[in-house]
C-alpha cells in the first residue's frame, strides 16, 4: 500500500477535482436561472399570461433547491482550500483571497434575495416581487466575477511583489484584474448562460418528442433556447480568443492542449490522439500547419512545444493527454452547439415559427447535457493544463499541500464521495417528485381552471 | 491605545464569527431540539414547527461562515495557515456535520416511508450537534495558543457552544410557536429555561478550565473591554430564563442573542491583541495594507447593503409576507 504511505498530494488533488467538478454542476443554474425566470415572469406580467407565470414560479423552486445544494458544496470548497492547500493560502492568501472577498458580498445578496423571491410569490405585490428578483442576476454575476478573479490569479498571477524582508506587497487592482480574467470571465459567463438555457430547454424538447406541444411547452422551450442559441456562436469566438491568449500567457498549457512536443512553425493541429513519453503522437487526425495558422494566422507562425520546458515545469504526459482530450471535447461539442443554433435561427427567421423537425428536437434534447460536458471539459483543460503549478510559475502544487497523512485525506475523500452521492440521489429524487407533482397539477387544473402565479 | 487597520479587520472577523454563532446558533439549536423531540405526536408537532421556522432563512446563515473564513485567509493568511495545518480534523468534522445537515434537511421533505423519515431526522439532528461543537472546539484550540485539536479547552469551548446553541434555538422557537403553534409555547419555554440553566452551569465549568489552561485569557476577560461583555452574558442568560419563567414574552429573543453574542465577543476581546495567544498578534499576521483596505471596503459593503437586505428579509418574514412555495407551486 505505497500510496497510503506517500504524502497527501494525490488524494488532495483528486478530492479538489471531485468537489469542484461537483459544485460546478450547480453553478450554471445558480447564476443564470434567475435571469431566465425573471424573463419568464416579465413576459407573464406584461402579457398577463398565467402560463408564463406558472413556468416562472416552477423554475424558481428548482433554483432554490439547487441553490441550497450549491451553498453546501461551496462552503465545503472554501474550507477545503484550508484543509488541503494551507500553504498556498498562507503564502498568497492576501492576493488570491481578494476575489473571494468580493464573492462573499455577492453571495450574501443572492442568498437573501433568493429567500425573498422564492417565499414572496403569493403574498408580495407582483411588481415588487419582480423588482426584488432583479437583484439576483447582477449578484450572481458579481459572485462569478469574484471566483474567476481568484482562478485567473492562479493562472496568470499578478499584483504581488516580494519585499526585501520577504513579506508580500499587494497591488489590489493588478491582483484582481489579471490577464486571464478578460477571457476567463466572458467565456465562463457565456458558458453558464448557454448551459442553463439549453438545459432548461432540453426538458421541454423531451416533452415535445413525447408529443406534448401546447402553449406551455412551446413557451418553456422557445424562451430559453433562443437565449442559448444566440450565445452559442459567440462562445466559439471567445474560446478562440482564450486559446490564442494562452500561447503568450501559459505556453506550457497551450502545448499540452495541442499535445505539441517541439516548438516549431508549420505545426499541425492534432484532433484526438495521444502523446507518448518519447514525444510521438499516436492515433488522432493531423491537419498540416493548421495549429500554426490558428496561432498566428500563418503557416509560419511558431507554436510552443512541451519539450521547451523542464520536466518539472510542465504537465506530465498523462496530464497533457487529459488536457488535450478535454480541450477537443469542449471544442467539438461547442462547435456542434453553434451549428444547432444556426439551424434554429435559420428556421425561425425564414418561417417565423419554432422548428418542427423531430431531429432538431432530438439534438436540442441533448444540448443541455452537452453543455454540462463542455463546462467540465473546459475546467479540466484549465486546471490540469496548469499543472504542476498551483500558482502558475510561482508555486507548485506539491509545495502547497497539507502535512496531513495521506490516509487521512483518502478517508475524507471516501466519506465525501459517499455523502455527495447521497446528495445527488436526494436532489434528483426531489426534482423528479416536483416534476411528477406538476404534471398531476396540470391535469387537475384543466378541470378546475385555477390560475397560478402572483396575485394579479 | 493605537487602532490600526488590521484591528478593524480583526473586529470584522470577530463580528462574522459572532453573527454565525448567534444566527447559526438559532438554526442549529432548532436542529438539536429536533433531535431531542422524540417520536411521539408531540415530537412530530415540534418538528413541524421547527421545519417551518427554518425554511426561509436557513441558507443565509452559511454566508456568515464563508465570510469569516474568507476574511481570515485574506486578512490574516498566517493565522489561517497555522490553524488549518494543525486543526484540520476539527474542521473536517464540522464540515461533515454541515453537509449532512443540509442534505438531510432537504431529504426529510421527500422521504417516503416512516423509517426513511426516522433516519433523516436522526442524521439531521446529530449533524446539528457536530458542527457547533467542532467549530467552537477549533476556537478553543486557538484560544489555548497551542493549536492542539484535542484538549481540555477545545472540549470546554465545544460544550459551552452546544449549550448556547440549544438555548438560542429554544428561545426563538418560543417566538415561532407563539405565531404558528400556540400549543407548543410551553414546550419550548421549558426547554429554553433548561438550556439557559445548562449554559450557566457549563459556562462556569468552562471558566474553570480557562483558568487552569490559560490564565491570561481569564485575566483578559475581567481586566479589559471584555468585561462588559462577560457581564452581559452572566446577567442576561438568567434574565431570559426569568422572563420566560414568568411568561413575559418581551425582548427575550434580543436578549438571548445578546447573551450568546457577548460571550463570543468577550473571548475575542480578551485574547486581543493576540490572534494566537503567545504566538501571533493581529499586526504580525496581517496581510499587506492594500489588501486590508479592500477587506474594510467589503466589510462596509456588507454593513451598508447586506444589513438592510437581511433586515428586509426578516421584516417580510415577521410580517408573514413570505410563505412556503411548496404549498402552492
Ligand atoms: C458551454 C460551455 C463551453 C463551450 C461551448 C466552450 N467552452 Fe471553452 N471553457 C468552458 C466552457 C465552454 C469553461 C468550462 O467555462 C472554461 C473553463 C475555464 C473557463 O474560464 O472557462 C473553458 C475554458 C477554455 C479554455 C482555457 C482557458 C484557460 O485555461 O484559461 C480554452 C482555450 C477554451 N475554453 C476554448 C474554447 C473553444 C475554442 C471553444 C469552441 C468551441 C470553447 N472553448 C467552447
Ligand atoms: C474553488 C472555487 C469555488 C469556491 C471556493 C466556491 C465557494 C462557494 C461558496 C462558499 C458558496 C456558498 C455561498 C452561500 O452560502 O451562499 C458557493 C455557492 C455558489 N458558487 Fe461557488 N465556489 C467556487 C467555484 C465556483 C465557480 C467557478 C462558480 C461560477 C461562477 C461558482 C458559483 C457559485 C454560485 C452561483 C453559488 C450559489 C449557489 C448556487 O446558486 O448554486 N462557484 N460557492
Ligand atoms: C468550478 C469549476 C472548476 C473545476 C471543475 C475545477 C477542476 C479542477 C481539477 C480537475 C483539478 C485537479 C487538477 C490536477 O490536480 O491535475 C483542480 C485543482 C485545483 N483547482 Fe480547480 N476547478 C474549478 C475551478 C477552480 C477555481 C475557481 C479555483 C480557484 C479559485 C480552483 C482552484 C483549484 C486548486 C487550488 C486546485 C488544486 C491544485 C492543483 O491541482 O492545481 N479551481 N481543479
Amino acid at each position: 500500500m505505497r500510496w497510503l504511505a506517500a504524502d497527501a498530494l494525490l488524494p488532495s488533488r483528486i478530492q479538489m477535482a471531485f468537489t469542484l467538478g461537483y459544485h460546478i454542476l450547480l453553478v450554471p443554474l445558480g447564476v443564470a436561472l434567475p435571469t431566465l425566470t425573471l424573463l419568464m415572469e416579465g413576459i407573464g406580467l406584461a402579457r398577463r399570461d398565467p402560463v408564463a407565470l406558472r413556468l416562472a414560479r416552477r423554475w424558481s423552486v428548482v433554483m432554490a433547491v439547487q441553490f441550497a445544494v450549491g451553498a453546501v458544496t461551496g462552503t465545503i470548497l472554501s474550507f477545503e482550500f484550508g484543509i488541503l492547500w494551507p500553504k498556498m493560502l498562507g503564502r498568497f492568501g492576501a492576493a488570491f483571497g481578494l476575489g473571494f472577498a468580493v464573492e462573499g458580498l455577492a453571495f450574501f445578496l443572492e442568498a437573501v434575495f433568493i429567500g425573498i423571491y422564492l417565499y414572496g410569490w403569493t403574498r408580495l405585490p407582483p411588481r415588487l416581487h419582480f423588482l426584488f428578483g432583479l437583484v439576483l442576476p447582477p449578484s450572481g454575476l458579481l459572485g462569478a466575477f469574484g471566483v474567476l478573479a481568484a482562478n485567473s490569479w492562479m493562472n496568470t498571477p499578478g499584483g504581488v511583489t516580494v519585499t526585501p524582508s520577504g513579506a508580500l506587497d499587494v497591488d489590489v487592482w493588478a491582483a484582481l484584474f489579471t490577464r486571464a480574467l478578460g477571457y476567463e470571465f466572458w467565456h465562463f459567463t457565456l458558458a453558464i448562460y448557454i448551459t442553463c438555457s439549453f438545459a432548461v430547454a432540453s426538458l421541454y424538447a423531451l416533452a415535445w418528442l413525447r408529443g406534448r406541444r401546447d402553449h406551455y411547452q412551446r413557451l418553456g422551450f422557445g424562451v430559453p433556447f433562443t437565449v442559448g442559441a444566440a450565445l452559442a456562436p459567440v462562445q466559439v469566438l471567445v474560446g478562440d480568443l482564450a486559446a490564442r491568449a494562452l500561447v503568450a500567457h501559459q505556453p506550457a498549457k497551450f502545448a499540452a492542449m495541442e499535445i505539441n512536443w517541439t516548438t516549431r512553425d508549420h505545426n499541425p493541429e492534432v484532433i484526438g490522439g495521444l502523446l507518448d513519453s518519447s514525444g510521438h503522437v499516436n492515433l488522432g487526425l493531423s491537419l498540416p500547419s493548421l495549429d500554426s495558422i490558428l496561432v498566428g494566422y500563418s503557416p509560419n507562425a511558431v507554436a510552443p512545444g512541451l519539450s521547451a520546458f523542464a520536466d518539472n515545469a510542465r504537465p506530465s504526459i498523462l496530464e497533457s493527454n487529459l488536457t488535450h482530450l478535454s480541450f477537443d471535447l469542449m471544442v467539438g461539442l461547442g462547435s456542434a452547439g453553434a451549428l444547432l443554433a444556426l439551424w434554429y435561427f435559420a428556421v425561425l427567421l425564414r418561417r417565423r415559427r419554432l422548428p418542427d423537425s423531430t431531429w432538431f428536437y432530438r439534438f436540442a434534447a441533448l444540448a443541455g447535457l452537452g453543455s454540462y460536458i463542455c463546462v467540465e471539459a473546459g475546467w479540466v483543460t484549465t486546471e490540469v493544463g496548469r499543472q504542476p503549478w498551483i500558482v502558475y510559475g510561482a508555486m507548485r502544487v506539491s509545495d502547497a499541500v497539507t502535512d496531513a497523512p495521506a490516509a487521512y485525506v483518502w478517508t475524507m475523500l471516501s466519506v465525501l464521495v459517499a455523502v455527495y452521492a447521497l446528495i445527488a440521489f436526494f436532489f434528483v429524487r426531489l426534482l423528479l417528485g416536483l416534476s411528477a407533482r406538476w404534471r398531476r397539477d396540470d391535469t387537475a387544473e384543466v378541470e378546475q381552471g385555477v390560475p397560478y402565479g402572483p396575485r394579479a | 491605545m493605537r487602532i490600526v487597520l488590521s484591528d478593524v479587520i480583526a473586529a470584522a472577523l470577530l463580528l462574522a464569527i459572532t453573527a454565525y454563532s448567534t444566527a447559526g446558533g438559532v438554526d442549529f439549536g432548532a436542529g438539536i431540539w429536533d433531535l431531542l423531540a422524540g417520536r411521539g405526536s408531540r415530537g412530530e408537532q415540534a418538528r413541524e414547527l421547527i421545519d417551518h421556522a427554518m425554511a426561509p432563512v436557513w441558507e443565509v446563515n452559511n454566508v456568515w461562515l464563508v465570510l469569516a473564513i474568507v476574511v481570515c485567509w485574506t486578512g490574516f493568511p498566517a493565522l489561517f495557515q497555522a490553524a488549518f495545518l494543525n486543526l484540520y480534523p476539527l474542521y473536517t468534522l464540522a464540515l461533515l456535520g454541515l453537509i449532512l445537515r443540509g442534505a438531510f434537511f432537504a431529504f426529510r421533505h421527500v422521504a417516503g416511508t416512516e423509517s426513511e423519515r426516522g433516519i433523516a431526522n436522526l442524521v439531521f439532528g446529530l449533524s446539528s450537534v457536530l458542527t457547533p461543537f467542532f467549530f467552537a472546539a477549533s476556537l478553543g484550540a486557538i484560544a489555548s495558543g497551542r493549536l492542539e485539536p484535542f484538549g481540555p479547552l477545545p472540549v470546554a469551548f465545544g460544550l459551552v457552544s452546544l449549550a448556547a446553541t440549544a438555548f438560542s434555538g429554544a428561545s426563538f422557537l418560543v417566538g415561532d410557536a407563539r405565531r404558528h403553534a400556540p400549543e407548543l409555547v410551553d414546550y419550548f419555554r421549558r426547554r429554553a429555561i433548561a438550556a439557559a440553566l445548562a449554559l450557566m452551569g457549563v459556562g462556569t465549568i468552562g471558566l474553570v478550565v480557562v483558568a487552569a489552561e490559560r490564565r491570561e485569557l481569564l485575566t483578559g476577560m475581567v481586566t479589559t473591554l471584555a468585561l462588559p461583555f462577560v457581564l452581559a452574558t452572566v446577567v442576561l442568560t438568567p434574565l431570559v430564563a426569568g422572563l420566560l419563567w414568568r411568561r413575559v414574552f418581551k425582548l427575550y429573543r434580543l436578549l438571548t442573542v445578546t447573551a450568546v453574542g457577548s460571550m463570543v465577543i468577550a473571548w475575542g476581546v480578551a485574547q486581543s491583541p493576540y490572534l494566537l495567544p503567545g504566538r501571533l498578534t493581529i499586526e504580525q499576521a496581517a496581510a499587506p495594507t492594500a489588501t486590508q483596505v479592500v477587506l474594510v471596503v467589503v466589510a462596509l459593503g456588507v454593513a451598508l447593503v447586506v444589513g438592510p437586505a437581511i433586515g428586509l428579509l426578516l421584516f417580510l418574514d415577521q410580517r408573514s409576507l413570505l410563505e412556503s412555495p411548496e404549498a402552492h407551486s
